[in-house]
Parts: C-alpha cells; structure tokens; sequence
C-alpha cells in the first residue's frame, strides 16, 4: 500500500474539531555529520519517542501536550521491564515485545556479535509527540541530548519517533 | 524527533532516524532516515519476529555508514502484511476546551 499521509490525516482528523493545521517544520536540507569510524567501532544509543517507561517510573501521559520529558534508560535493562503510554499510536505489538519500537534486546545483540563497538552507557525515551513548543526542543532540550550523548562518548544516535 | 536528530548531527553526533511516517520526514527532514511502510507501532515489524528487528536494525546502521547526501530517505522493502490506517485518540475534552479557548 501507498506511505499513509499523515500531515492531510492529522490537518483532517483535527481540523474537524476545531484545531488549526499543525505548522510541520520544513526543511530543503540537512546537516549531515560522517560517522568517523566503522560500524564495528562506534558506540551507538537508541531514542524513542514513544511514550515508553521503565515500570519502576510514573507512565508517560498517554494524551501528553508538550510534554520535554526525557528519560534516561539503562544499557542492561529488561525489554519486559517497560510500559507504553502514548494514545497516538497503535503499540500493541510493542506491549508484548519492546523490540517493535525500541530494539534494545537487537541492539545488545549487534554489541555482543561486534557489529557495532557497543550499547551507549544510556539509551532515551522522551520527546513524545504533539509537542508545540519548538523552540524549547531546538534551544534546550535537544542541546541538552546532544550533550549529553557527547558525555557518553556517542558516535551514532537511532531515532525512532511515534 | 526529526528536529532533534538535526540538533544531535549539528553538534556532531551522527544520526539515523527509523520512520513509519514518510511524508513527516520529508518536510523535516532528519539527516538520514530508513523508512518503514508499517504502522506507527511497527517500526521494527511485528512483535517476536526478531529477524526483521534485526534486518531493519542493521540496515539503519549501514545507512548510517554510507549516507553522504544529508537529508536521504531509503526505503525499507518490506510490504505489511495488511492494510493499516492511522487512528490517534482524538485529545481529551480538556485539551479541546484549552484549544478553542485561544
């Protein structure tokens, strides 16, 4: 089947109940930083956005606005260990096996097989969706990721957003 | 997420960006993204079937070894197994109020 479109779902679905368009951000290019290393050398972190939480912390807010929350995540923790909260999206699936949308139990796999140099001391859940304040992504808190995955000693960051 | 891995690559950490949402993408524009023509939830296809994690996974990262065109989108082969539509709650009374209060 054709990509669903959903900036004309959303702009739809929304706009129904009274919701002005959401304002995407729109870009003709990108910044592009090369990976200065194999694969096999770089230490990789992972960085959902699905409302995905260690069961020892509060939930995420399953209808959240603007919510900067962002969560750090242990390199060894339990992939049965996590609950989503998020009402944006369908994570069935990823109830039963975190891998669907945050590969961790993959990504130590790739580790120990020497695919990748290792697991980032921390991986990240946060910057769920419907976050209107953008500049408090652009200025701070996405600054602040970046500096902290520089700490880490990160060559290489999979996003996955939701 | 897109304007995060911008900030993340201009601070010079490479990113590579797993999406469900290709039209999203090409407006933000994220440095390097694999794009999956699945649902929201299935970004890395369906729940046990580690050989398509693991596929998808890699082939994220060889994307990020290779991409030198910023702003790239590579699609992902793989056909779900079903139709899938996008189906979001739609927000709570008290974020409709707070909306149409502006």
């Amino acid at each position: 089947m054709e990509p669903i479109r959903y900036v004309d779902t959303l702009a739809e679905k929304y706009g129904a109940l009274g919701f002005p368009p959401y304002d995407w951000s729109r870009f003709d290019d990108a910044p592009l930083t090369p990976l200065g290393k194999p694969l096999s050398a770089c230490v990789v972190s992972l960085l959902t956005s699905g409302g995905v939480s260690r069961c020892g912390m509060p939930p995420f807010q399953a209808d959240a606005r603007n919510d900067l929350r962002l969560d750090s995540v242990a390199p060894d923790a339990p992939s049965n260990d996590f609950r989503i909260h998020d009402s944006y999206y369908d994570h069935a699936d990823a109830d039963v096996d975190l891998n669907c949308v945050f590969p961790i139990d993959r990504l130590r796999e790739l580790a120990a097989a020497g695919e990748i140099g290792a697991v980032a001391p921390r991986l990240w859940s946060g910057f769920m969706g419907r976050i209107y304040k953008r500049q408090a992504v652009l200025q701070d808190k996405a600054p602040a990721l970046a500096e902290m995955l520089r700490a880490d000693g990160v060559d290489l960051l999979v996003a996955v957003p939701a | 997420m897109g304007l995060v891995c911008r900030v993340v690559e201009e601070a010079g950490i490479a990113t590579v960006c797993v999406s469900t949402g290709r039209d999203i993408t090409a407006l933000v524009k994220p440095p390097r993204s694999y794009f999956v023509n699945a649902p929201m939830g299935n970004p890395f296809g369906q729940a046990g079937d580690v050989a398509t994690q693991t596929r998808i996974l890699r082939a994220a990262l060889s994307l990020a070894m290779e991409c030198k065109d910023a702003g790239r989108i590579v699609d992902d082969p793989m056909q779900w197994p079903a139709p899938f539509a996008f189906n979001p709650a739609p927000p709570t009374a008290e974020a409709r109020e707070r909306q149409l209060r502006k």
